[in-house]
């Protein structure tokens, strides 16, 4: 089993965790904070740790990006009154968190910014099927529903930047 | 995320203004044409004049694979 092909199926236990009951919305609220700042800590090792430009460009994309998502969330729970609820797949996702990032911690140049670009391929893949399958589906609330397919572009448009990233990297690996 | 229309055809001299409906900052961005908006917020407008005919292609500094494009007449 290669190791992208194993980080994958750590990310996917989470999200299909969420199949197994329909989440509340101060769940939902409580997993889309979740995973909007599990996306941000990435983003700041990578800032950190990477010396590729277009790396770290991505990567301050996530902080910036993720961290307005997280702002217009927090507001609308605020306004609605939903207090975000922990719940087992918010736990399930920061748990993968932790072991990306211990993953991550171990490595560095190329390789760091490979496996750290190939997480978030997956990352954002799974999390763009969790919220067709089950966000936007089990979301009771209008504006709750409102503000995840307001925010389903972008996630869209950052799987499409990890992969050009990636593409990208894997010239750079063919040339050396 | 796309700039809405991707590619628009105007005269010089015309004023174009985007808006910024998404809530993630973009930016209007062409190195080439010495063209850049600087981040703009949600419901940010940035207005550009088109001085210059010919095609100005541009994307989103923030967001590089967004991509449109002026054709000035």
């Amino acid at each position: 089993m290669n190791l992208r092909y194993f980080f994958s199926l750590l990310l996917l236990a989470p999200l299909l965790a969420l199949a197994q009951g329909k989440p509340s919305d101060p769940q939902i609220a409580h997993i889309v904070v979740t995973a909007n700042q599990i996306d941000i800590d990435a983003g700041k090792i990578a800032k950190s740790k990477s010396k590729n430009k277009e790396v770290q460009a991505f990567a301050q994309q996530m902080i910036t990006d993720h961290s307005a998502v997280n702002k217009q969330a927090g507001a609308l729970a605020k306004k609605l009154g939903v207090k975000p609820e922990d719940n087992d797949t918010s736990k399930a996702l920061k748990k993968g968190a932790q072991q990306n990032v211990a993953n991550l911690k171990k490595l560095s140049g190329a390789q760091f910014d490979k496996a750290y670009v190939a997480h978030e391929v997956d990352y954002h893949q799974q999390v763009l099927d969790a919220i067709d399958k089950v966000l936007i589906p089990s979301a009771d609330n209008a504006e709750l529903k409102g503000l995840i397919e307001k925010v389903r572009p972008a996630i869209q448009a950052h799987l499409d930047h990890a992969k050009h990233v990636q593409a990208d990297l894997g010239k750079t690996g063919a040339k050396k | 995320m796309k700039f809405v229309p991707e590619r628009l055809e105007v005269a010089a001299g015309d004023r174009v203004t985007w808006i910024n409906k998404d809530f993630v900052p973009h930016s209007v961005t062409s190195k080439e044409a010495g063209v850049e908006s600087g981040d703009l917020k949600e419901n940010a407008r940035w207005t550009w004049t088109a001085r210059t005919k010919g095609e100005m292609n541009y994307i989103c500094r923030l967001h590089p694979l967004m991509k449109g494009s002026i054709v000035v007449k």
